[in-house]
């Protein structure tokens, strides 16, 4: 059974009663307190809320780069808490794609290069793996642009071929930390296009961070934090 | 091999980054081997010395000569079996630059003493018989075109040895050797028959040094003691050795030397290991988002360990391959260079051997791995988290 079917049973994304302690020297700051969410398969939500609130831990929970200190989070079928480093670092590769502010892209590689980097994980050959890197830049609207680095990129172009990297092992799920938040109106609204295309064409969940209201309002479900806890 | 390209390509990025440090490294590389060379060259030389062979000199200076006399009083002793004189003439063919080792020999004795010294019998006949003849070896007789039945003048720079006008020689031999049995047998020396020399300066002239072939070499300490204790109270008292010590000695490179070579090139590579470090240091701190991004893929820990090891690893490849380069083309060079070329020819080993530059690529690879290792661990260790938020 494939992670999107067990998600679609079990619902994409299952937080329970987590609390994240952030230990700064002597001090335990309390991120998230007890938090409880559920998104299911195929939603679109948009984590909202001020700085310092805990949207981004959620989010890097949800995607297997953090632990909780207590509570259990459950990604595509998959438990995360017992998982050890070297698991979750697998589970991330094939479950979950991550886009980011930023973008992140290498800068020595690119455009195709960067997307075909989650593929250099799996058994796929040079060519498949160059193929399915160009599907997705084609589906992202920039296959003219493949031989193109970073540094000759626009944002919104950068953060299209951000997008194409996460979705370019098909992850169930989409976390994505403020990915328009770098950008200008335009092409902000360009990504948000995206991935509500993503959401209603290839069934994605996807769960956004962001402070921009606009963009929120792109997704089905809107839930705000604060001081740890889900307010709405 | 399919994350090469991602090494190669952070190499390319910074190439002057990549340069300088394949250059450092190279530049550490090179100097190991032409040390190396130089102490394996010195070292060849040593092997040639046999543990039977006891050399007797003057005990203050290898400039004095010992009294003829001290021959006989030697062969006298019990456990010493045979004896040859064994002569340094520091003769000059035509040029300084042309120098090579001539020394001057007792002929039936020293081919007794010496079996690596191989002539044909009909050459070894002619020698014997023959007061001014000289046996060259084939190294020898290259280099200056020799062959048997040619002449040639030596002039002696040593004033005992110094007659008024050159000595005159006629080829009777080219010896070569049995270089697997023997190894170290020096084949550009020449050597003559001592009553030449004795009886052209007027029998004036002493021993330089007495090679006494001893019946059993665990007993050369004794025996070194033994020789010396019986001139103890003369007017010329020896210094004994066995042929080993005498050769290390004589050059006065054997221990010291080594020790120097060793110690520059530990102190060269200790500060290659540092720049490399520091390099591969910077390189990590620069793409610690990368770092970030890539176990975000899904990249697990070791393999991005991974990673910055084999770039650091292929620098040191890279700069362990070119300074052998360097290396090798140094050794071939400086051999022509003027006077320098001349001392090093007297060496008669001296090249890149194999060895030494396979241990050179290897120490080229454990600097690269030792420089990398700490850059490796930490991004082994980065949080993704912690790496993201500096961003």
């Amino acid at each position: 059974m494939s992670a999107t079917a067990v998600a679609a049973k079990t619902g994409a994304v299952s937080v329970q009663n987590v609390v994240k302690i952030y230990q700064r020297d002597s001090q335990q700051i309390k991120v998230l307190d007890g938090l409880t969410l559920e998104v299911p398969q195929g939603e679109f939500m948009a984590l909202m809320g001020p700085s310092g609130s805990g949207k981004t831990t959620l989010l890097n929970l949800i995607a297997g780069i953090d632990r909780a200190t207590s509570g259990s989070v459950h990604v595509a079928g998959t438990d995360l808490t017992p998982l050890s480093e070297g698991e979750l670092a697998k589970w991330r590769s094939s479950n979950v794609g991550f886009i980011f502010q930023f973008y992140n892209l290498i800068p020595v590689l690119n455009a195709v290069e960067n997307v075909e980097l989650p593929l250099l994980l799996s058994d796929l050959s040079k060519k498949e793996r160059r193929e399915r890197a160009l599907t997705a830049l084609r589906i992202v609207g920039l296959a003219d642009r493949s031989k193109h680095y970073p540094r000759q990129l626009s944002g919104g172009q950068e953060q299209r071929v951000a997008i194409a990297r996460a979705i370019v092992t098909d992850p169930a799920v989409l976390v994505a930390d403020e990915p328009t938040g770098d950008l200008d109106s335009k092409s902000a609204e360009e990504i948000l296009d995206l991935m509500q295309t993503f959401n209603r064409e290839f069934v994605k969940t996807i769960v956004m961070v962001t402070h921009d209201p606009r963009a929120a309002s792109r997704a089905h479900t809107q839930r705000h934090l604060d001081k740890g806890v889900l307010t709405e | 091999m399919k994350f090469a390209p991602l090494i190669l390509k952070h190499l390319r990025k910074n190439w002057l980054r990549t340069t300088s440090t394949v250059l450092a490294m190279s530049v550490c590389i090179f100097l190991f081997c032409v040390l190396q060379t130089v102490i394996a060259a010195v070292n060849f030389g040593l092997h040639a010395g046999s543990t039977r062979r006891l050399v007797v000199r003057d005990y203050v200076s290898l400039a004095n000569n010992l009294p003829i006399n001290y021959k006989q009083k030697i062969a006298a002793l019990p456990g010493v079996t045979d004896t040859t004189i064994v002569s340094w003439f520091g003769g000059i063919y035509r040029d300084p630059k042309n120098f090579f080792p001539n020394l001057a020999v007792e002929p039936e004795a020293f081919l007794r003493i010496y079996p690596e010294i191989m002539l044909p019998e009909d050459q070894k006949e002619r020698w014997l018989s023959d007061v001014r003849g000289a046996i060259v070896g084939r190294k020898l007789a290259q280099r200056f075109g020799w062959k048997i039945g040619d002449t040639f003048e030596l002039e002696s720079f040593i004033p005992p040895y110094r007659v008024g006008k050159p000595f005159d020689f006629v080829i009777d031999g080219i010896y070569d050797t049995d270089e697997a049995k023997y190894p170290g047998t020096d084949l550009g020396a020449m050597y003559f028959n001592f009553k030449y020399l004795y009886e052209a300066t007027g029998r004036q002239v002493g021993i330089g040094t007495l090679t006494a072939q001893i019946d059993d070499p665990s007993h050369a300490g004794a025996m070194s003691k033994e020789i010396d204790q019986a001139f103890e109270n003369s007017d010329n008292q020896t210094k004994t050795e066995t042929e080993q010590a005498f050769r290390a000695g004589f050059v006065a490179l054997a221990g010291n030397l080594a020790l120097l070579l060793n110690g520059i090139g530990m102190a060269v590579a200790f500060t290659i290991l540092l720049v490399t470090a520091n390099t591969m240091s910077i390189a990590v701190r620069e793409r610690q988002q990368e770092i970030a991004v890539l176990k975000t893929l899904g990249f697990s820990s070791g393999l991005v360990m991974g990673l910055i090891l084999s770039e650091a690893l292929l620098l040191g490849l890279m700069g362990g391959l070119l300074g052998i380069l360097i290396a090798r083309g140094i050794i071939t060079g400086l051999t022509y260079v003027p006077f320098l070329g001349d001392v090093l020819r007297g060496f008669p080993n001296l090249g890149l051997s194999p060895e030494i530059a396979a241990l050179g690529v290897g120490i080229a690879l454990l600097l690269g791995l030792l420089a990398g290792f700490i850059p490796a661990l930490l991004a082994y260790r980065a949080r993704i988290t912690d790496a993201l938020r500096q961003v």
